[in-house]
């Protein structure tokens, strides 16, 4: 169906863990895929399980208003955590020396000053947007830099740009909510068709174009291979470096594309923008549960994100404290990624 | 030709040994600098509150920090154990135990924290970033669920006895309590660190796991003991604060966890095969210290500080990195 399923046999992560075990018993295979698609099928029957009782407990919860509020408010998170996803994608799965940008919702606060200060200084709305993006890019840019040529670890690289970009948030903004609408913000805010928020349409049309480049294309199965297989994807002949720096590029875009979103979602630029920061990093990495090989994948996380926002929206709407969103998030994360541990390891066995 | 192949190392070895020191020059430039433009910055009493208030916390974390990274792994919850600490200290106090009891009290409540990484780690065998992530995020809930939602506990003045007092703002021999203790904290974990068989089998894990694991080490009992003893250390951090500050605030630690994180990274430029180690980790918190300090009386603007901070630690992870690959490389 996708890049995800075609081009590596699900018994193979599992024998690069170890090299001793280069060719695991096809019945250890098996009962591996069974238990991933356990998993799979498993965390979707949750997710649904927890949406079906979220209706009949509330029964507000299945209103169109609702899920539109839903799909809306997601958005934003959405964005940066499919940014995220593309990075973790291109720099493999290992958090420290791979693939992570501390720097996004930094990023995004960033973009939001520069937005809603320009809009104050006179500005239209096509400057804001170009100069938004263009803030975004270029931390992109630096990271990719940091990362590539200097050869910073990334997390190391990007929570020094998430320090600078903050702070220059901080020299902008002077830590006051800088208040922005024009015509623009306004329709990205308003209601859409059939009563459904228009970044709720915004944020399924950019994942559909991020998924299709990133699943469906050469270019994305090319990013996959240089996220898992750095060397063999080098002796094939592709050029790694550029790959991650393209991978931080578009994360960095998708932290500005963020930014706009969030100025016309709170009419104008706020502060705070870096406690985002862990939720989307939480949120991608869940995301991984929602594939078939358990990889990072944009429909995925666009899962991930749709389920930790519900799980919110119904806790809101049951009166149940919202103090606890955190812990089931940490504790779902802890769940999926003990489950995916175990599985590998029994596929080593 | 067999003259220039002997040419080249060496000068790649002086290049290498002169970027090693970076770290110190660093430093010394910085330190200069203010000196000169902020007059007030070399005064005794300044650098005393430098060291008191600035270095003395941060240098305990980013010390357990140190033996997470050490041992190869990272601990995000280093704030979720300074908060547990805090919170089981403040309870304890408010209950009327007696302080050494409630300094106990703290330390178990934030080993809780470790022993949970422990199990998470080196029983499930999850990444130590996706566990401990996973643990700040139960540990704040945890905390906003002790806590009515996050309200922050206060010590009324009348239930503070006078040893609580000492622990924040009382001094040995005149000198504050709080750096007293980090002193302890730096000394100690560098005799375990380079001169116990402990210290070797963390920073063995962190070269090379699987050497461990098949020289016969009980690779995982030593992973879980890292975990729970990176807890206990945050927890003195926490310990001071609260006696500080005589009030808990819930999910407050995780304001040191970026800071100790780019100390100990910072502290790795100094090992030549950059490598998590005290001296380079205390070095790191210094620089911080008199970066925050002395950007602080220099009258720049407040919210350049923080973009001057980064710009710093990111020219000296470039400089560190940049030369390691150099090295690599020769």
């Amino acid at each position: 169906m996708s890049v995800d399923a075609a081009y590596l046999s699900p018994s193979l992560p599992a024998s690069i863990g170890n090299e001793a075990d280069a060719t695991p018993a096809p019945r250890g295979a098996l009962g591996r895929r069974l238990a991933v698609l356990a998993l799979r099928q498993g965390s979707l029957a949750v997710f649904i399980g927890v949406l079906v009782y979220f209706s009949i407990a509330a029964p507000f919860f299945l209103s169109v208003d609702n899920i539109g509020n839903v799909l809306g408010q997601s958005a934003i998170a959405g964005v940066l955590a499919i940014g995220l996803t593309v990075v973790i994608i291109a720099g493999g799965s290992n958090v420290v020396t791979g693939g992570i940008d501390l720097s996004l919702a930094s990023n995004m606060g960033l973009s939001a000053a520069v937005y809603a200060s320009l809009v104050q200084a006179g500005q239209g709305d096509a400057v804001a947007i170009i100069c938004a993006l263009g803030t975004g890019l270029l931390i992109g840019a630096v990271n990719a830099a940091a990362i590539t040529l200097a050869g910073i670890v990334p997390l190391l690289a990007t929570l020094a740009v998430m320090n600078v970009v903050a702070g220059l948030e901080l020299v902008l903004t002077l830590n006051t909510v800088i208040p922005a609408s024009t015509e623009f913000l306004a329709t990205v805010s308003a209601t859409g068709p059939f009563g459904i928020p228009v970044l709720a349409y915004l944020l399924l049309g950019f994942t559909a174009l991020v998924a299709a480049v990133v699943q469906y294309t050469p270019l994305g199965l090319r990013l996959y291979a240089v996220g898992e297989f750095p060397e063999a994807a080098r002796a094939a002949g592709l050029r790694v470096k550029l790959f991650i720096s393209g991978a931080f590029l578009a994360s960095g875009l998708c932290g500005g594309l963020a930014g706009i979103l969030s100025v016309s979602y709170l009419s104008g630029s706020t502060t705070g923008a870096g406690d985002m920061l862990l939720p989307v990093v939480v949120t991608a990495l869940l995301g991984t549960v929602f594939s078939r090989r358990l990889v990072p994948t944009i429909g995925g996380t666009l899962l991930a994100t749709l389920f930790v926002s519900f799980l919110i929206n119904g806790f809101q709407l049951l009166n149940i404290s919202s103090t606890l969103v955190s812990g089931v998030q940490g504790l779902l994360i802890l769940l999926v990624v003990s489950a995916t541990t175990l599985l590998q390891r029994k596929g080593n066995q | 030709m067999a003259q220039s192949s002997f040419k080249a190392p060496s000068f790649t070895v002086s290049v290498r040994g002169l970027a090693r020191y970076a770290l110190v020059a660093v430093f010394v430039v910085v330190f200069a600098i203010f000196s000169a433009i902020a007059p007030a910055f070399l005064s005794g009493a300044n650098l005393l509150s430098v060291l008191v208030n600035n270095f003395a916390l941060l240098a305990i974390v980013a010390i357990a920090m140190t033996f997470a990274v050490a041992a190869g792994g990272i601990d995000l919850s280093v704030g979720t154990a300074i908060d547990f600490a805090s919170f089981a200290f403040v309870s304890l106090v408010l209950a009327g135990q007696p302080i050494p009891l409630a300094i106990l009290g703290g330390l178990v409540g934030a080993s809780l924290v470790g022993l949970f990484n422990a199990i998470l780690i080196s029983g499930v065998g999850i990444s130590p970033f996706l566990a401990t992530l996973g643990t700040l995020f139960v540990g704040r809930s945890a905390q906003q669920l002790l806590t009515n939602g996050g309200n922050p506990v206060y010590l009324p003045p009348s239930s503070v006895p006078e040893a609580f007092r000492f622990l924040g703002h009382g001094g040995i021999a005149g000198i504050p309590v709080p750096f007293v203790v980090a002193f302890g904290v730096i000394a100690g974990a560098y005799l375990i660190l380079s001169h116990t068989r402990f210290g070797r089998v963390v920073l063995a894990t962190g070269i090379q796991a699987s050497v461990v694991r098949y020289s016969g080490i009980a690779l995982s009992r030593y992973t879980a003991a890292t975990y729970v003893l990176v807890s206990a250390i945050a927890a003195v951090a926490g310990l001071i604060v609260t006696s500080t500050v005589t009030v808990y605030i819930p999910s407050s630690g995780n304001a040191f966890l970026l800071n100790a994180i780019g100390a100990t990274f910072i502290g790795t430029t100094l090992d030549p095969h950059g490598r998590p180690n005290i001296p380079g980790t205390v070095l790191g918190v210094l620089l911080l210290s008199i970066v925050a300090n002395g950007l602080l009386l220099s009258g720049l603007n407040f919210y350049w500080q923080q973009v001057a901070t980064g710009l710093l630690i990111f020219s000296v992870l470039a400089i560190g990195f940049a030369n390691r690959k150099a090295a690599s490389r020769a």
